[in-house]
Parts: structure tokens; sequence; C-alpha cells
């Protein structure tokens, strides 16, 4: 997190400018895009420059779009049920499959750690409030990417949601998404954040509707746990 | 542009707040321009449909990450449609780009009337006069690389320069236009 006593150094604004003109390599580029997701004071850097650079784009006149993709962009927004982020969520679907998968997650023996491998295996991160009222469940599968949770106990209060938070190290939170209220979901994890997720831990944080605004977490943390391998 | 400025922004809330209808009001009032975002920095149309789908599902779910205090809402759009096309043109493999007609802009609608073309431009104004400033072979980089999307490694080549003389020089014009900006 970037305080007021921190400013961006010369090199973070030439390289948030540079990601912002387009002209970097793939992987210098996603490292940038990492950067963003892990550093606000970085992403504000990017947010001026697009700002900046903004009026270069004027002299692109509009051109519009065939008609079949107002359909297909209506139907891939609002066909699918609540969708706060990219997440797929799957809330119901799956069953008893997903009903067993909880009840492993809580009531499953917790194994010692082992060594740290993030390319590989299943990971889990048991989150239980301090009162023991909000319970949420994840597991992570490293070989497919994708992350199931298990919401139970206590829902937010009217108007507030919960959110997921991923935590590396010293480096600011990066949300996951919003949880739903109650069920399971399951979503793929973006494949820049896939190395991430080894040895992090997961948090909550209470959040207004829809998530924290500004992408950085506003609200007191309501449980956290990290992942384990198991 | 203040009274369009405000309409967007307006939908932006709205779409924040989950509301259809405001989203495809937004759809209606900046697809064109995106589109043709997309298509100038892809040249391909097939992919710059496909990647427009993807610019609005990232604008309904991200909606809330606009920031009103440092873009107008229009650079934040244009922004959104930016970063998914250059993402898309990175994860290329490294193939010849078209250098014939300009899809974009042979597709173009027609263009807006002096007048109007005057107000835009009365915009860009501060920009232009910034870039002016650069050495000119400069400032047609920044340009082939915001607007059209060539890389470093393409606009090396173009010019016929090391790829970190060319990458040296675009951080010391992006530097140079910051300053000339913010002056």
């Amino acid at each position: 997190m970037t305080g007021p006593g921190d400013p961006p150094t010369d090199e973070d604004v030439a390289l948030a400018g540079e990601y912002v003109l387009g002209a970097l390599a793939l992987e210098d580029r996603q490292a940038a895009a990492l950067r963003i997701a892990r550093d606000p004071g970085f992403a504000l850097e990017v947010a001026r420059w697009e700002a900046r650079l903004d009026p270069l784009a004027e002299e692109v006149r509009p051109v519009t779009p065939p008609a079949r993709l107002r359909r297909r962009i209506e139907a891939r927004v609002f066909g699918a049920p609540r969708q706060a982020r990219p997440w797929s969520w799957l809330v119901g679907a799956g069953g008893l499959a997903a009903a067993s998968l909880a009840a492993t997650l809580w009531l499953g023996q917790p194994q010692p750690p082992a060594p740290g491998q993030g390319g590989e295996g299943l990971w889990i991160s048991d989150m239980v409030s301090p009162d023991g009222t909000v319970r949420l469940a994840a597991l992570y599968d490293a070989d497919s990417g994708e992350m199931r949770v298990s919401v139970g106990g206590a829902a937010p209060a009217t108007g507030r949601d919960f959110e997921l938070w991923l935590i590396q190290g010293e480096a600011a939170p990066i949300s996951l998404g919003v949880m739903p209220h109650q069920g399971q979901a399951a979503m793929p994890i973006p494949e820049d954040l896939r190395p991430l997720v080894a040895e992090a831990t997961l948090a909550i944080t209470d959040e207004p509707e829809g998530g924290s605004p500004g992408g950085v977490a506003t609200g007191p943390v309501v449980a956290a746990a990290p992942l384990r391998r198991i | 542009m203040a009274g369009q400025d405000s309409e967007l922004s307006e939908l932006i809330a709205r779409v924040v707040l989950r509301d259809r209808q405001a989203f495809l009001d937004l759809y209606s009032a900046s697809a064109p321009k995106l589109f043709a975002i997309t298509l100038r920095l892809l040249k391909d149309r097939a992919e710059a449909e496909d990647v427009l789908q993807e610019v609005f599902v990232k604008i309904w779910n991200n909606a809330d990450r606009y920031l009103p205090d440092v873009a107008s809402p229009a650079a934040w759009l244009n922004a959104v449609a930016r970063n998914a096309a250059i993402d898309r043109l990175r994860a290329r493999r490294p193939a010849a780009r078209s250098e014939g007609l300009d899809a974009a802009e042979r597709l173009a609608d027609p263009g807006p009337g002096p007048e109007a073309e005057a107000i835009l431009r009365s915009e860009g104004r501060r920009i232009e006069t910034c870039m002016e400033e650069l050495p000119s072979d400069r400032a047609e980089a920044v340009r082939r690389a915001y607007v059209e999307g060539e890389s470093y490694l393409e606009l090396a080549e173009r010019y016929a320069v090391p790829l970190n003389t060319m990458r040296s020089w675009l951080r010391r014009s992006l530097i140079q236009l910051r300053a000339c900006l913010s002056a």
C-alpha cells in the first residue's frame, strides 16, 4: 500500500507510462499487469497515464460494430446469474459433490504442510471468524487453476458483502472477488495470479455490496487463514 | 464534451449498481469508439469483435474501478479497450502485421462535420502541442505505439535502431510529455 510519505519513483512513473503506451513485450507487460493488481500506488500512476495520453486516441474515428455483437455481449453479461466479478459462479451446481467437498474441508483431518510448490497439488484455507459465526473454506487445485469456496455461517449485514483476498508477503492484497452469502462457488484463478497462490494467505473482509469500490480492502478482516498443501 | 462526460459518468455509476439499461445505454454511447480502438490496434475484424465482447464484460464487472478524480469516463473506457486489445496483440506470436489498407480507417463511420471536429481537436490540443516539442521521429514512434499498437521490437525494426535505444527514446519521450502536460 502506498502511503502519503511514499511517492512513486521516477522508474515507477516511467514503467507505468510504458505500460499504457503498450509497447512492452509480453513478459514485461504481464509483470506490469501483476504489479497493477498488487500495488495500488503503481495502479494509480497507470490510471494517471491513461488520462494523460487519452487525447492521442482522438484521431481514431468511431466504427459501428455489427448488431450481433451487442446481442452476444448481452447474453454474456446478463445470461449468467449474479456475477459481481469475473468469477463464474457455480452456486448450487454440483449438488452432492459440492456438499461433500464442504464437509471434507470442514471436517477433514488437517495435514502437515508440505514444502512450498506453487505449481501443483491441492491447497486449502479454512477461514473461521474469531467468534466462529462466519466460516469460509477455499480449496485450490493448482493443476487446473480452479478455486472452490464454500461459505457457511452468518451472512454479511444487509447492503454488505464478504470479499475474498489473496495476500502474499508484504504485497497489497489482491481481490479474488465477492463471495456468495451461502453455498458453494467455483472460479478460475487468472493465470498471472497462479504463481502467487502457494504459501499465500486468504482473507475475507466486510465490504460494501458488490465489493470494495477501489479494489483495495476497506472493511475489517472477518477471517483469515494461510493456504496449506493437502 | 463536458455534457457527454457527465452522461457517461452517470451511466458508469449506474452500471456499478447493476443497472442493465444503463449498461445497454453505455454500450450504445461508447461501442463505436471502443470498437474502432480495438480494430485499429488489432487490424483484424474478427479479433476486434472478440476483444470488444471481453471489453464490455470487463466494463460490467469492473465499473467500480473507475476513478472519477483521475480520468474522464471516456478515457477510462478507452483504456479498458486498449488494454484488452494490447494484451491480445502481445500474446500473438510475432507475426507479420498487415501493412496494407488500414481496416479501421476503411470502415470508419462518416467523420464529424468541421465544427464538431474543431471541438474534438481542442480537447487534444494540449497533448498535440506537447507532441510537437518532441523530435518528429519520436513523436511518430509514440503515436505508432499508442494508436497502432506497435511494440518496441517492431518500432526498433522500423527505425533501424537497437531495441534498447528505442525503449529509451520512448521512455524519455513519455517523461518529456508528462512534464509538458503538467507545465
